[in-house]
């Protein structure tokens, strides 16, 4: 196991079977990614990096080719096991932020720890994280629609992490914020990358790829530099 | 701690206020209709059996014995029960009172006024046992008569009234029988003596008028304690049909529990038009949660995309369901309390019983009922919520 990289695809095809035809969105994609790297995957829309973002966040498995995350392969996990390692392996920063609601930010933050361990949190880890991306403690009894982008995405990156993952998908995590929120945004996550975490991050930004040690472009469902 | 799941659910509910609660009076009909149809069923069985069981402690016994006639158009009646079987019944009935009874049907005449009624020939000693005399007394002479209410008032009859007794007939004196005794209305009797329109003689003026001299057609037995009725019965049955069915031994409750049979179908039809609002109830709680569902497909796929079970999604949506049932059940028992005993007192007119185990059971009875029915309502958006792909769903607006 431990020579195999964090994330190994192989030779990995995505196809999906639409009213108009099949539609190819990963075309044998082979690529590792070992611990601790800082990936960009860059593209313009269409070329597969969304498909590529749901294969690694384990929310799809290919069609063909295989796919091994943390040693695993995807396709041959029955769903509990694959919800489970969304839980405990990756942790997912989203363009939308996509916090939960109906829940404070306090709460959202704690969400993860409750379907891991099914109790309410008492280690205090929550607040640890929360306090660790800079979010002001006062605000944590919010709803996510009484914060600011910037507030919400950090929040967003407290609840990604709170289960300790050694995987962090950043899928354009600056998107829908001012560029000088979304370079703290990105400060976070160089110095969670410093921490030893393997950070890939997809955007069409160049100017945010370039946080990156190592940049994968797609066009087209397929690798063309990397 | 709570639950989280349970805490999204109590949120969804809080936010949806108005919508959860509009379901939820779907609820709260179905289990007032359950539960006050429920209650007045059971309040209407209780009433009746209330009003039968004073005489369920008699034991009657009836000839077995089909006497045939070779005369065409005479009618089959039955044998009587004769002296000997009497005494069989005195000693298998112990310290019991054993009544024997006369019974015929008769034609009477009342000054110019002619009747049809029933004539029973009782030993005037029994007459006091199991009857209650109004006006006037008991029988004392060989001529006198006791009659019932009803008879007495249709025909103006006081004490002292003499009625002729047997068909009009012009080369016939009739017997002539003196009234000394009016007796208190006994309604329907479940002992087979049946006085509202009856004339009552002494057992010796029946046999030298009608024959049958220790030949009786019905024996009641009347127990000193009701809970040996079923060992008294048995004793008889052993000792009179040893050989062959000599009797045949009835009591009154086996009528109640046909009437009460009867009326628990009456009572099962009522509560199936109650359980209609149900069904009602829960296609709108179904609605209710599909739109719940609908609503919440994009945090449904946040839940997935972060790592939610399938089966903590249905939970949460099962709480859901189960709130709404919950809030319904609490105010439709509450309100099926208030109803029910209006509706009650409204048709029974009698609320002695509402607060009777057999009645108040209804209340909890049909909350659960309310409960499950929504819980069942919920069942198919929760499954629905949890089988989402967690990509379409995140992608969903």
């Amino acid at each position: 196991m431990s020579d195999r990289p964090l994330i190994q695809l192989v030779d990995v095809s995505k196809v999906y079977h639409l009213e108009s035809g099949d539609f190819t969105a990963l075309n044998h994609v082979s690529l590792d990614i070992d611990e601790n790297e800082f990936v960009a995957i860059m593209g313009p829309s269409g070329s597969g990096k969304s498909t590529m973002m749901n294969q690694l966040g384990i929310l799809d498995v290919p069609t063909t080719g295989e796919l091994f995350i943390d040693g695993r392969n995807v396709a041959t996990m029955s769903n509990l096991e694959r919800t489970h390692m969304r839980r405990d392996v990756i942790g997912y920063i989203f363009q939308k932020f996509y916090l939960i609601p109906l829940l404070s930010a306090y709460e959202n933050v704690e969400y993860p720890l409750i379907l891991k361990y099914k109790k309410r949190d008492e280690s205090g880890r929550a607040w640890d994280v929360l306090k660790s991306v800079g979010f002001d403690q006062n605000m944590s009894a919010h709803r996510p629609n009484q914060l600011s982008g910037g507030q919400q995405q950090r929040v967003a990156i407290a609840r990604a992490l709170v289960n300790d993952p050694k995987i962090l998908l950043c899928d354009e995590p600056t998107g829908n914020l001012d560029r000088k929120t979304g370079f703290a945004i990105m400060d976070i996550l160089i110095n969670l990358h410093r921490e030893g975490r393997t950070v890939i991050l997809v955007t069409h930004d160049p100017k945010i790829a370039e946080f990156a040690h190592r940049t994968i472009e797609l066009e087209d469902g397929r690798i063309v530099s990397s | 701690m709570r639950d989280i799941f349970l805490d999204l659910s109590i949120r969804s509910v809080r936010l949806n206020f108005l919508r959860s609660i509009l379901a939820s009076i779907g609820i709260v009909i179905g289990v007032v209709a359950i539960s006050s149809m429920g209650m007045l069923g059971a309040n209407m069985q209780l009433s009746v059996k209330q009003q039968l069981s004073s005489d369920v402690n008699t034991i009657m016994i009836t000839s077995d014995v089909v006497r045939t006639t070779s005369t065409a158009g005479t009618p089959v009646t039955a044998e009587g029960i004769d002296k000997s079987t009497l005494n069989d019944i005195k000693n298998a009935a112990g310290q019991n009172v054993v009544i024997p009874i006369h019974r015929t049907n008769t034609q009477f005449t009342i000054g110019s006024t002619d009747g049809r009624g029933s004539i029973y020939g009782l030993d005037p000693n029994d007459i006091t046992k199991f009857l209650s005399i109004d006006q006037g007394d008991n029988i004392r002479g060989a001529n006198d008569a006791i009659v019932g209410p009803n008879i007495a008032t249709n025909f103006n009859m006081n004490v002292g009234s003499r009625i002729k007794i047997g068909q009009d007939n012009v080369s016939i004196t009739r017997p002539t029988v003196r009234v000394s005794g009016i007796l208190t209305a006994r309604g329907f009797a479940s002992d087979g003596v049946n006085t509202d329109n009856a004339i009552i003689v002494p057992d010796t003026w029946y046999t030298d008028h009608y024959g049958n001299k220790d030949i009786y057609d019905q024996v009641n037995v009347i127990m000193t304690n009701i809970d040996e009725i079923n060992q008294t019965e048995a004793a008889i049955d052993d000792k009179v049909n040893r050989k062959s069915n000599v009797v045949r031994i009835t009591d009154a409750s086996s009528r109640l529990s046909s009437i009460s049979s009867t009326l628990g179908t009456i009572t099962s039809f009522i509560l199936a038009i109650g359980s209609i609002s149900l069904v009602v109830a829960a296609v709108s709680i179904f609605n209710v949660m599909m739109m719940s569902v609908n609503e919440r497909v994009q945090e449904i796929g946040i839940l997935l995309s972060i790592g939610t079970e399938k089966g903590e999604i249905r939970r949460m949506f099962l709480y859901e369901a189960f709130i709404l049932g919950v809030i319904g059940a609490v105010v439709g028992g509450i309100a099926s309390l208030v109803i029910g005993y209006s509706v009650v007192s409204a048709m029974i007119g009698n609320t002695a019983y509402f607060f009777m185990p057999e009645s108040i059971m209804y209340v909890p009875y049909g909350m659960i009922i309310g409960v499950i029915v929504c819980i069942a309502s919920g069942l198919y958006p929760a499954w629905k919520a949890s089988n989402m792909d967690p990509i379409d769903a995140l992608r969903s607006e």
